[in-house]
């Protein structure tokens, strides 16, 4: 049902219509030996980048989950990619200092936030651009999704200086507010498409049956639209857990950085490079998206469709 | 934007005055039942959110350029596109531009190649295995700064999984990241890593959107599989192709995260792409207004590319 609301040529992707099987498979089938070669040197064409291509995703991973359960000498001594005793010392070392627990709680406090903050502000402004005609719409619609092509670059230096100004530095709020701006138009063009889908007849017939604008929205258009807001809230949620050229310039003082920051300094602070532990640090900055990966992929798919397509 | 003119483009386009009467049906705002201040009441607080936080920032920073502290700390001055022309005129900005060219060609060249080898691959085998869409996508889920350590790793000289491999050849494996030009190739890697599943996903989408009965007809006449592919799949997707370069060019021309995280700029300032420049100029020599003139100027050269590509792709579908 969320596939249905990407409207971009990319969007076809998850829930394109049943295809015939491809031609090219069966129909060359007749015939010797040369046809034979033909047809393994094809399912070779299609196989060997296939691999490459987990090799190319996964691989990272591998490696650093491997470093991960080294020791800091056996990173050195045993190069091999499975550790021969395994040990979580890199995590308990992680764990326990101060900045990693700090910075984590910053991250959740963030991302919750974050995800909720552009719920909040996202729903009803797409719910008036899908459902109501007012003067100029068009108008404040392309208003409000135009800044989306601002690439954080642009607001690092201006976004310091305001946060300077107003003494709003190194304050999870300021980041809340950083991020939602950033969200909100993808999460509006997200919710505009999704919200026309839902037939305007349920709402009337709920209005004749005494529901208020609250209710219907409470109790229709919320639940239908599930999906959308499900895919806006991993994509806020994620955008605030990742983010790091912003949180850079927006927080100074340790104990106000989030995850991506904390990990950034570790590199710089320790002098002689602590593999096992920076590895560690990395896996545990993705155990929430792991833990939930498959349930999330597809909103995370259509995320990545819809927010593209522009 | 092309939700808002297929929206437009889907009404009937009558009169505003018409409108009332004509489409007064089940369309009308009344029969919701609301007051005529809700959309606005709906709508403002995300206008004022995406002013303040994108579109407010972003002029205010094109118009801080334009002025100057004569020293730190000093009151700012106007200098008209002063900042700009020192800019053009300093050897270091030469320089991180020459970087930038090659690191957004490299990753434009890289991307566009594995995106499009990938989603062909893809394209042939979804449908039994789904789960390699979820491997695809797996890089999105991490920050610039996790990619870049997992990539340190992988590129350690000493214990790296790639100089393990051609030790295995017995071989020995480069200084990945002290060597400068090398230092180039794994920062585009590792940017090309963390944007590779957009692009994938991208020109899977237009892959899977062909309508096969072209595909039939090009195999009737005998093309097949390079052929098929070059001179009917890829002019087919031309549209998902240019959106795809479009994205990579945007998100390396401006990206900071991973050369920041990975290299920091070095060795020797290989690696120290604008964006870097941008930053160290603002946060190292705190050179404000200065930063904002290579920042802006980074804006100004992605609109040009973009519309750059947009050109060209046009003329491609036409001539395809």
């Amino acid at each position: 049902m969320a596939m249905e609301v990407g409207q971009g040529p990319g969007a076809q992707f998850p829930g394109a219509p049943p295809r015939a099987p491809e031609p090219g498979l069966t129909a060359r089938r007749s015939g010797g030996r040369a046809s034979l070669a033909r047809s393994y040197l094809r399912r070779a064409l299609i196989y060997i980048p296939l691999i490459l291509l987990v090799l190319w995703t996964l691989m990272p991973f591998v490696v650093t989950l491997g470093i991960s359960l080294k020791t800091r000498g056996e990173v050195f001594a045993h190069p091999d990619l499975i550790p021969n005793t395994p040990n979580l010392n890199a995590y308990r070392e992680v764990i326990e200092r101060p900045g990693f627990r700090g910075a984590f709680l910053n991250s959740v406090v963030v991302g919750v936030g974050t995800t909720a903050l552009t719920l909040v502000i996202a729903v009803p402004a797409a719910y008036a651009f899908a459902r109501f005609k007012f003067r100029g719409r068009h108008l404040l619609l392309l208003f409000t999704l135009l800044p989306r092509l601002v690439p954080s670059l642009g607001l690092m230096v201006p976004l310091y200086r305001m946060a300077v100004t107003l003494g709003m530095l190194d304050r999870r709020l300021t980041l809340v507010v950083v991020y939602t701006g950033m969200l909100l138009p993808l999460a509006v063009w997200l919710l505009v498409g999704f919200f026309q889908q839902i037939p305007r007849e349920l709402e009337e017939a709920a209005n004749v049956d005494g529901a208020d604008l609250w209710k219907r929205l409470r109790f229709i258009v919320m639940p239908m639209a599930l999906p959308a807001l499900i895919t806006i809230g991993v994509l806020a949620f994620r955008e605030a857990w990742n983010e790091f050229t912003l949180v850079l310039v927006l927080t100074s003082t340790p104990g106000k950085r989030t995850l991506p920051y904390e990990l950034y300094l570790m590199q710089g602070i320790q002098g002689i490079q602590n593999f096992p532990a920076e590895a560690a640090f990395t896996i545990l900055t993705i155990v929430p998206f792991v833990l939930v990966y498959l349930r999330i992929e597809r909103y995370i798919v259509q995320g990545i469709t819809t927010g593209s397509v522009k | 934007m092309t939700a808002v003119t297929a929206k437009r483009a889907s009404h009937p386009q009558t009169p505003r005055r018409k409108k009332k009467t004509n489409r007064d049906g089940p369309g009308s705002n009344a029969l919701i039942g609301h007051s005529k201040w809700v959309p606005y009441l709906f709508s403002a607080p995300s206008i004022i959110a995406v002013a303040a936080m994108l579109a407010f920032p972003v002029l205010y920073g094109v118009y801080k350029s334009l002025y100057r502290a004569p020293r730190f700390g000093a009151d700012q001055e106007f200098v008209g596109l002063g900042n700009y022309v020192d800019m053009f005129k300093s050897p270091e900005f030469l320089d991180s531009l020459t970087k930038t060219a090659i690191f957004v060609t490299g990753c434009i060249v890289v991307g566009t190649t594995l995106g499009l080898l990938f989603a062909f691959a893809l394209n042939r085998v979804l449908k039994r295995l789904r789960f390699l869409r979820a491997v695809t996508i797996a890089p999105y889920i991490i920050s610039n700064v996790a990619a870049a350590v997992m990539f340190r790793i992988l590129f350690n000289t000493e214990f790296g999984m790639l100089n393990r491999t051609i030790e295995f050849f017995g071989l020995d494996g480069p200084r990945w990241l002290s060597t400068p030009a090398l230092a180039m190739v794994v920062v585009i890697l590792a940017q090309v890593w963390t944007d590779l599943p957009l692009t994938i996903l991208l020109l899977l989408g237009g892959l899977q959107s062909i309508d096969s009965s072209y595909l039939d007809a090009a195999l009737v006449d005998g093309a097949t599989g390079w052929k098929r592919a070059w001179h009917l799949s890829i002019p087919l997707i031309a549209p998902q192709l240019m959106i795809s370069i479009v994205w990579l060019s945007y998100s390396t021309l401006t990206g900071l995260g991973v050369v920041l995280a990975l290299t920091g700029g070095g060795p020797l300032k290989a690696t120290h792409t604008l964006p870097m420049d941008m930053y160290s100029t603002a946060f190292q020599s705190l050179k404000m207004n200065e930063a904002l003139a290579i920042a802006t100027f980074l804006l100004v050269l992605n609109a040009v590319l973009t519309l750059m590509f947009v050109r060209f792709s046009r003329r491609y579908e036409v001539a395809a």
